[in-house]
């Protein structure tokens, strides 16, 4: 495989910003001025989804409550190092039909919205997307990042039609975000005259959409819309490179991913895959490059022969008679991802805490049963404080089967958004599920 | 012809084989391509139906901006480049107007505005002063400037007074028989009004397929129809398939298409003979699957297959390995595809709260046929496996992977079945009988009418396209009689309403 090409490598315009001395414009970070403030670290919001669900009569805690009143089932034990820093949700459920296998529920639990089947496409933002939308700006470079850990473009949606496609190569995601342009703290921004000539493009091309904008119909007015968001990002993002970045004590340029991790054998390298990202994730909330992401462990409907199973996932969860132990199997290795991903933000020190502590991160899939497509039991798992907005190391078990959209709206609620609502039909709910506040 | 009213016509994003034909045609070979692109999507069966109405996202948007500057910087930094795509050889203002206008019109596939000239001339100069040690700094901005624009990324034919003419008219015709953009003979026509004439549009139709890049167009339209995309993510347990490697999947694409456009290119075929053809192309790897001697050491060579049930498409690695499952076979996937793929009939999705499970192989229960029959005997089931599984039971002697066999576990494997009421016996048989099936050429010219105009059809549109493959059946079924009617038919330049439209 060949490598995707970052940026070219430092060209002759290419100096860092301490060559320049006091020309350089000083950034002030909403963040920084929080911090002096003794405001603590920004929020976090992250994704962290798995196909094809679970075994549910092996996946529930036994106990509830907090610490000692609860404990991991089989399939959840692989979290026992972080069992302090997660909550399990067990019972609730996705209430829209039950329509199309699988993309009901992806698209339910990620945006409590129905899936519309002859477009392909969700048909409302996903819950990062949502997050995005009222934090993502604040970050020094990408309003929200999405990767895989295997071939799949994900489901983060920021609307119909409109998918932010998972980056899965771990090699290419460094390139992006620790390539050429990185600026290590304290050496100031990027010096290259190309930045504003690049800006200047995009300006040129802002026009041109703002004109074609008004040849065309309202389906494209909106696509317009989102490749005109796109664009203005891309611009700010040129215009934050120029800029000294934040000095961030825990951000430091992390090596690089030496392979694009190929599958071998037939199977992908779902293990280094996934840790490889995690710690580019880590790295880029570290240094403030983004708030929100999006990281799909695998797909719905994946057929991914994971280590150690006879048959690709789907086909497993389908066709394994009785109580399916390799689907059991194949489930507790997601787990084990899971606890990998979510202590590689945990080993990320900050101020007196960890990375993890300012996250909250929702673990989820789109159905329970896979065998039935079943969207009752849906497997929650949230892991991270949210600056003290939520409470961790606890099992809160719905016994009355509510919506599961109170959970992702308690999650909203968590990053400081003042949303009344969240879902539509259904899914729509306006009270979250305070047991998991703090 | 019967009329027709079409949907709304919608900005068409260049799909990445689009996209990087575009590229290779503008600026010729040895360059680096970018490799990182936004993703296509597929809806309705085709990614053309998909970039009519996705997004662009904001990690492809900077993807196209990282492309084009990498495009522009190597072109610049190369003088045999520069002299390929530059007009002029000398880097002052008037070789950068002159070049942004002449590749402003290939690029864009009309001509530049004052306006928009004058806006790239800004940029060039702005270029200049910023970066005065660079003496191509002004090309090379306006060469990125151009390839990131909107005009350049998507297709933009909204229609003039109902119908699609000139310069919108010709990127038309261009991407549905090139896949790729016009040349400048095509653009001087089309700016000169010259295909709104009848017989002017029918010779340079005929001029193009007559051209080397109705291969590629050819390719571009099968590669979708037949998802041949999805070999790129191929995967097989090779402890099962002990002939799968990583690159099979490329190779079984590059079957595929040889073998259509042999059959429409050197033979002029009937298109029905694909399903049924013996003659294939075949790599090594593919000659072990087929088990017949390899033609050539290195890359493809022609075969004759021996007789037996493997022939046409559906005795091809790129259908029966990319519908199975990476373990086994799938009678529902490959019978799910003769139906909506070849034959454009309606599959509803499976109820989603159902077990749907088969069971697993036992002493009274060994073949495929046997574990299936379950579903066929459950009413909740059968009504759509009914559909499927016989079509997909006639394919089982061939694996998962595409390798014949006569036996499952030690039970001899029945392939016969009957579709639409015409018994078969085997693959082959299966083969004939879909041959004759009143619903194979219509469909064929539903789904290229679909690829070309970006849309899934209005219920006329879709009459028209019948209509369309009944004229190739006095034809012969010939696959480039077809492409040249769609090309000049009223279905491809009448334009639906954008601004207030309805259908």
């Amino acid at each position: 495989m060949s490598h995707p090409r970052g940026r070219r490598p430092s060209r002759r315009q290419l100096l860092r910003g301490a060559l320049a001395g006091g020309a350089l414009v000083t950034l002030g970070l909403p963040w920084l001025e929080a911090l002096a403030a003794g405001g603590g670290f920004p929020k976090r919001f992250g994704l962290f989804f798995w196909g094809n669900g679970n075994r549910p009569e092996r996946w529930t805690p036994s106990g509830e409550g907090e610490g000692a009143a609860w404990a991991l089932s089989d399939q959840l034990a692989p979290l026992a190092p972080v069992k302090s820093e997660i909550t399990v949700v067990s019972g609730t459920s996705v209430k829209l039909p039950n329509l199309s296998p699988h993309y009901s529920g992806a698209c339910g639990i990620l945006s409590g919205a129905p899936y519309d089947e002859g477009n392909s496409s969700f048909t409302q933002p996903t819950l990062d997307q949502v997050i995005a939308g009222e934090i993502g700006g604040r970050a020094r470079l990408y309003s929200s990042l999405q990767t895989a850990a295997t071939d799949t473009l994900g489901d983060s949606w920021s609307g119909p039609g409109a998918r932010n496609p998972a980056e899965s190569d771990p090699y290419a995601l460094y390139q992006r975000l620790f390539g050429d342009t990185f600026v290590e703290p304290g050496s100031g921004g990027l010096v290259d005259p190309r930045l504003g000539l690049r800006r200047s493009v995009l300006d040129a091309v802002s026009g041109q959409l703002t004109a074609l904008r008004l040849r065309v119909g309202a389906a494209d007015q909106i696509r317009l819309d989102q490749h005109l968001t796109g664009v203005r990002e891309l611009e700010q993002r040129l215009a934050r490179l120029q800029e000294d970045p934040p000095e961030l004590d825990a951000c430091v340029r992390p090596t690089s991913p030496d392979t694009s991790y190929p599958n071998l054998g037939g199977r992908p390298q779902i293990a280094e895959r996934n840790q490889a990202m995690a710690q580019l994730l880590a790295m880029a909330m570290a240094c403030d490059q983004t708030r929100v992401f999006a990281h799909f462990l695998s797909a719905p409907i994946n057929d991914v022969l994971f280590e150690g199973a006879s048959a690709g996932h789907h086909d497993l969860t389908h066709n394994e008679p009785g109580e399916q132990p390799e689907v059991h199997a194949i489930t507790v290795q997601c787990v084990e991802h899971l606890s990998t991903f979510l202590q590689e933000l945990r080993s990320v020190p900050e101020g007196d805490g960890t990375l993890l502590d300012s996250c909250a991160v929702l673990a989820t899939s789109e159905v329970s049963l896979g065998q039935t497509h079943s969207l009752d039991e849906m497997p929650i798992v949230i892991a991270g404080r949210a600056g003290g907005a939520l409470r961790t190391d606890l099992h809160v078990r719905s016994v009355s089967a509510e919506n599961a959209s109170k959970v992702l709206l308690s999650l909203i609620r968590a990053m400081d958004i003042p949303s009344a609502s969240f879902g539509i039909d259904e899914a729509r709910v306006t009270e979250s599920f305070t047991e998991i506040e703090a | 012809m019967p009329s027709i009213s079409p949907a709304e016509a919608t900005l068409r994003r260049l799909t990445e084989a689009e996209y990087l034909n575009t590229l290779g045609d503008l600026l010729g070979d040895g360059l680096l391509l970018p490799t990182a692109l936004e993703p296509d999507v597929e809806i309705e069966g085709l990614l053309h139906v998909g970039a009519g109405q996705t997004a662009l996202s904001p990690r492809g948007i900077e993807q196209y901006e990282d492309a084009a500057f990498l495009l522009a910087e190597q072109v610049v930094a190369d003088p045999a480049l520069r002299a390929r795509v530059f007009p002029c050889d000398a880097p002052d203002p008037g070789c950068t107007e002159a070049f942004a206008r002449t590749f402003g019109r290939l690029a864009w596939r009309r001509s530049l505005t004052p306006g928009e000239l004058e806006q790239l001339e800004a940029i060039a100069s702005e270029a200049r002063a910023v970066l005065p040690g660079e003496p191509w700094a002004g090309h090379e901005l306006v060469l990125a400037a151009l390839l990131q624009s909107p005009h350049f990324l998507y297709r933009i034919e909204l229609g003039a007074g109902g119908r699609f003419v000139g310069t919108e008219l010709a990127s038309r015709l261009s991407y549905l028989l090139w896949a790729g953009p016009p040349d400048e003979a095509l653009l001087d026509a089309a700016e000169a009004g010259a295909l709104e004439e009848a017989a002017a549009l029918r010779e340079q139709v005929q001029r193009m397929i007559a051209d080397q890049r109705a291969r590629r167009g050819l390719r571009a339209f099968f590669s979708e129809l037949l998802g041949l995309h999805e070999l790129d993510t191929l995967t097989k347990d090779p402890a099962i398939f002990v002939h799968y490697s990583d690159t099979l999947g490329a190779s079984a694409r590059e079957e595929t298409l040889r073998t259509v456009e042999h059959l429409a290119f050197e033979q002029a075929g009937d298109y029905r003979d694909l399903l049924v053809t013996h003659t294939t192309f075949v790599d090594r790897q593919l000659a072990a699957i087929y088990e017949v001697p390899a033609p050539t050491l290195e890359g493809f060579g022609e075969v004759l297959l021996p007789p037996g049930p493997r022939a046409g498409l559906l005795g091809q690695v790129s259908f029966l390995a990319r519908l199975a499952h990476p373990v086994s076979t799938s009678v529902t996937r490959r019978g799910e595809f003769v139906r909506q793929t070849l034959l454009c009939h309606e599959i509803p999705p499976p109820p989603a709260d159902v077990d749907t499970s088969i069971p697993e192989a036992s002493s009274d229960a060994q073949t495929m046929r046997d574990r299936v029959a379950i579903h066929l005997e459950d009413p909740a089931c059968a009504g759509c496996h009914q559909i499927t599984d016989p079509i997909g039971l006639g394919l089982e002697q061939f694996d998962g992977i595409g390798r014949f066999r006569t036996e499952e576990g030690t039970a001899p494997i029945d392939p016969g079945g009957d579709l639409d009421g015409v018994p078969f016996s085997d693959a082959l048989g299966l083969g004939f009988v879909l041959r004759g099936h009143p619903d194979l050429p219509a469909c064929l010219a539903q789904t290229w009418l679909a690829w070309a105009v970006g849309h899934p059809l209005t219920p006329s549109e879709g009459q028209l396209a019948g209509w369309h493959a009944d004229g190739m059946a006095l034809q012969g079924h010939q696959l480039l009689w077809l492409l040249e009617d769609l090309a000049t038919s009223d279905a491809f330049r009448i334009a639906g309403s954008t601004l207030g439209g309805g259908r």
